[in-house]
């Protein structure tokens, strides 16, 4: 079961993504370089600190309303079932969740922390309330056909919301059958965004499209895909993010023995004519065996009005029948393909090769230096589990974005940090449990912690392409890798966390709403606060530092510190006398004396990220 | 000062209308804080420091006073409802339990004369020499309304009068972090209220009281003087001891500096029609009402047997305040000329902005 079931509901809205863009340039990281006018935002060819240093991370679901649901594929619901208009809300009870890159040289899998996802009736009435595991984004192109950049983007997240409180659902039969159906005190959530908006003189600023889907899950599937029939677009290399070849975005289908029935998600895969605007006339849309090109379906009405946001781009196949034996057994034992076909020309998306994927469902880790972290992979062929699959693993930066001017800190170096198997076998289920063993990146990047390295798993029978990713662009893990930090005890202020508040003082200017942290008599004397958020769990929308890139030893030198004081009930400043501090360094005269380098302004938002890829600098 | 109904302490050694008085209470203290904070939040960054500081330091106590209420109440069985529409008073209002002839309290930007014609009203105590030797003889035979210190006394006094029999609440319902007192039996429930009614208006023998950190300070109605006044509160050196309460102290201490120019230009008592509909201004209010609203839900959580979602709480304070700051900082008239601020209204959700899909 998932979202892409015969029981889901679909909704639209708005959301907001408001993240501080002053740390999307890794130079910003440089404490000795930062110019005040990094908290700027930016102005004509001043780039500053990009189009958005004033954000405070947050991310919000905004007037989303469930537009249709569904107890079958022939079932659609209809009033008076309260589910139909209710609201599909965030977080009420505590601060709002938060959107957060990886990392400056990795972009392109920002994550939702802390978000609550709820259904009540428009006047706030709870009806269901689930906690949304964390999840990075996936699958970004460019959706848009104009637009351009950021703006034109599109993207998707799935996960599975936990910890189900249900409300008063006497008056909806469908959350009855949801809640029926959730045995395992699951959901499966998934949306996708697009139609951004960057323009800071818009009232519409940072916020942009969701459209998405919810049905019941089960612990033994992934949570942040869905097995299924993998279509994998080729890039043309000419967008700003991926430009699929066949006009048609990544998109999965689930073939329903029970319902005898087809589920295909197109929601993250239709091009638009605008950002954020009705799906871009491209022919007609089916799905087909690959050898042949033969419709297996209907034309799929993807230009009918408001088709996107009452269906969420989740279609049943056949619409009106249950597939035959005959029709079952073609599908399940061939390629199948997505084609456009337009005055005669067919443009065709194939599954993945041979109809064989492998991804690994939580795809971005954070990890301290000495330390492993466990990433599970499942197998499919034609969308079934693939038993004893031999998965293959190799390092593979290409997607992270590398800053080309010199003397910036590159990707995955050094190497060796992270270790793994180069092949493993799944079990009997095509899972496979891949433990990844951490080591410390020693400071290479110098003025910000840690290293950014990627790893892509494939099958034997794929491999790696010397160009190409036959299972997907995107398909790979992400890690954000800290440096060992050995602090002395005690922990005092010059002698260990200077840097780190100077850093946080200087990229996230809305901190100053509420105190410097800089200032050690302003951290000091707001210590209580600041000891809570530093030691909430990362999972916690209050947690600190909103961006949750402080490795576990910072965290504990940081509470070491807030909770020691000298013999006069005063922070602990340094050790030793006085004469031996060391000096506390002046911002403004360490600038004087350091070259600057000029401002750049491709480095700004997600779509400059991605022209920086190693994969566009090194290409033949 | 602050005038409340009498019928607020009718028959309180009826547990039920106890109950009912220490809700009044938790909504009274509550309702001082949406102005306090307007004012505050209203002071331009690195600008009135002092005052910022002074003000600020009210706000906490009125936060704490709010949470000790919620404690006597669950310790004597009831329950605090926190998250209901009505929770939050129009502003400009009354203050719940107030008489209708009372203060209309205001959401207004910082200035003096709020200071002094609203906020040390709501803080005023009887004049030293008016208070009650008996309050429950004074409040069987005098019909006129309540000052806050009487209202705390009518209810001290059931407490007393009732006993710890009284005290039959789930001790686990209790919030004991951030300072916040328990309140399990007769002796702390007092103490609760000396607490309260000592760091709003003082004792009659003098401003000081024992602050949240333990040391001594000023009451809230001579913080507020003391920034109305402009000079810190001093002890009268030339006053003979047998001097008169109010010959004792002197407003003659170091000067509060006020710079008009500080404080951003924010609109007063702002509604939901001030701000043009799908504007920035429109979607901050809205913003900040469904946060505030879910601070509600938060404490309501917390003081209804989750004690532990006060940390939630404390943080929704923190997005709140930077929201309150992010709008007073803003412009949203065309002329530019007057700044933002929240509407302080129970929002559950956010409004359905989105044009519904068009059925086909």
């Amino acid at each position: 079961m998932s979202y892409l079931n015969g029981l889901r509901l679909h909704f639209a809205g708005r959301f907001q993504a408001a993240p501080s863009t002053v740390n999307n340039d890794i130079m910003h990281f440089n404490n000795a370089t930062f110019q005040p006018n990094y908290q700027e935002p930016q102005k004509g060819k001043n780039a500053n600190g990009w189009w958005n240093p004033g954000g405070g991370a947050e991310w919000r679901l905004l007037g989303c309303t469930v537009q249709k649901a569904w107890l079958g594929p022939d079932s659609p619901v209809s009033a008076p079932d309260a589910v139909l208009g209710c609201v599909v809300a965030d977080n009420d009870r505590r601060a709002p969740a938060k959107i957060v890159d990886l990392d400056p040289l990795q972009q392109l899998v920002s994550e939702i922390w802390g978000l609550e996802v709820r259904l009540c009736t428009p006047e706030g009435k709870l009806l269901l309330r689930g906690q949304y595991e964390v999840a990075g984004f996936m699958d970004i192109w460019d959706r848009a056909q104009s637009g351009g950049g950021d703006v034109g983007a599109g993207s998707m997240y799935q996960s599975v919301l936990t910890d189900l409180e249900w409300g008063d659902i006497g008056s909806s039969p469908f959350l009855q059958a949801l809640r029926e159906a959730a045995s395992d005190n699951l959901l499966s959530i998934k949306f996708n965004v697009d139609g951004y908006n960057m323009d800071f003189k818009s009232p519409e600023f940072t916020r942009g499209r969701v459209v998405g889907s919810i049905g019941p899950a089960t612990k033994n599937e992934p949570q942040h895909f869905t097995l299924g029939r993998q279509f994998i677009p080729q890039d043309t290399g000419k967008g700003n993010f991926f430009q699929p070849a066949a006009g048609l975005g990544f998109c999965v289908a689930r073939v329903n023995e029970t319902d005898r029935r087809i589920y295909l998600d197109l929601g993250n895969a239709i091009q638009t004519t605008v950002p954020g605007g009705p799906s871009s006339a491209q022919g007609d849309l089916q799905l087909v065996l690959a050898n042949g090109n033969k419709p297996i379906s209907a034309p799929i009405p993807y230009l009918k009005p408001g088709w996107y946001e009452q269906t969420a781009g989740v279609v049943v196949i056949p619409a009106d029948r249950p597939l035959s034996d005959d029709e079952l057994s073609v599908i399940k034992g061939n390629l199948l393909g997505m084609q456009f076909l337009n005055n005669g020309v067919s443009q065709v998306t194939l599954e993945s090769p041979g109809g064989v994927f492998v991804r690994a469902d939580r795809f971005v880790f954070r990890a301290d230096a000495d330390s492993a972290v466990t990433a599970h992979l499942w197998a499919t062929k034609y969308g079934a589990p693939y038993p004893n699959a031999t998965i293959v693993l190799e390092e593979d930066p290409s997607q992270l974005q590398a800053q080309t001017a010199p003397g910036n800190p590159q990707p995955a170096l050094p190497t060796g940090v992270i270790g793994f198997p180069s092949e493993l076998t799944a079990d009997g289920h095509g899972r496979a449990e891949l433990r990844i063993e951490i080591g410390d990146p020693e400071q290479y990047r110098g003025f910000i912690d840690g290293q950014v390295y990627a790893l892509r798993p494939s099958l034997a029978e794929i491999g790696f392409p010397k160009t190409g990713f036959p299972l997907g662009t995107w398909n790979f893990i992400s890690f954000l890798v800290w440096d060992k930090f050995p602090y002395p005890q005690p922990v005092t202020w010059l002698g260990s966390l200077q840097p780190i508040f100077q850093q946080y003082a200087n990229l996230y200017p809305i901190m100053s709403r509420f105190l410097n942290l800089a200032d050690p008599a302003d951290v000091w004397a707001n210590r209580e606060l600041l000891y809570m958020a530093f030691s909430l769990p990362m999972s916690n929308p209050n947690t600190m530092p909103v961006t949750r890139d402080l490795s576990t030893p910072k965290r504990q030198a940081i509470l070491s510190w807030l909770s020691h004081s000298d013999a006069n009930g005063q922070p602990l400043m340094h050790l030793g006398t006085a004469a031996n501090a060391p000096a506390q360094p002046s911002l403004t005269a360490v600038s004087d004396a350091v070259t600057v380098p000029p401002p750049q302004p491709e480095r700004g938002g997600k779509a400059a990220a991605a022209s920086r890829r190693l994969i566009l600098q090194q290409a033949p | 000062m602050l005038l409340l109904k009498k019928s607020l302490v009718n028959d309180l050694t009826d547990v039920g209308n106890l109950r009912k008085a220490l809700q009044i209470a938790i909504e009274l203290e509550h309702s001082t804080i949406p102005p306090y904070l307007y004012a505050l939040y209203s002071l331009k960054p690195g600008q009135n420091e002092e005052i910022r500081q002074l003000i600020r330091s009210i706000v906490w106590e009125e936060m704490s006073h709010m949470s000790l209420a919620c404690n006597m109440l669950n310790a004597i069985g009831g329950s605090p409802e926190i998250d209901k529409p009505d929770f939050i008073p129009n502003y400009p209002g009354p203050l719940p339990g107030t008489v209708e002839s009372g203060l209309i309290v205001p959401l207004a930007p910082f200035s003096p004369q709020l200071i002094h014609d609203v906020f040390m009203v709501i803080e005023q105590p009887e004049k030293p020499n008016n208070y009650p030797v008996n309050p429950k003889m004074m409040l069987a035979t005098v019909d006129e309304p309540l000052t806050i210190g009487m209202f705390y006394e009518g209810i001290a006094q059931a407490f007393r009068e009732l006993g710890e029999d009284i005290f039959t609440g789930d001790a686990s319902r209790q919030v004991s972090s951030w300072r916040i007192q328990p309140v399990t039996n007769l002796a702390t429930a007092l103490n609760a209220i000396e607490t309260i009614v000592e760091q709003g208006e003082g004792t009659p023998e003098s401003p000081m009281d024992q602050g949240l950190m333990g040391d001594e300070e000023l009451a809230h109605y001579y913080r507020f003087a003391e920034i109305y006044n402009g000079y810190r509160l001093i002890p009268n050196a030339s006053a003979p001891p047998n001097a008169p309460f109010d010959q004792r102290y002197v407003y003659g201490g170091a000067p509060i500096a006020y710079d008009p120019g500080g404080v951003w230009p924010v609109v007063t008592n702002p509604s939901s029609a001030t701000y043009t509909p799908g504007s920035s201004a429109q979607f901050a209010a809205q913003t900040f009402d469904y946060t505030y609203t879910g601070l509600l839900k938060a404490l309501h959580m917390a003081f209804n047997g989750h004690p532990e979602h006060i940390n939630a709480s404390i943080g929704m304070m923190e997005s709140l305040k930077g929201l309150a700051l992010g709008m007073m900082s803003t412009p949203y008239t065309s002329d530019g000329k007057a700044n933002s601020g929240p509407t302080f209204r129970y929002q559950p959700v956010l409004p359905i902005q989105y044009p519904p899909a068009t059925n086909a």
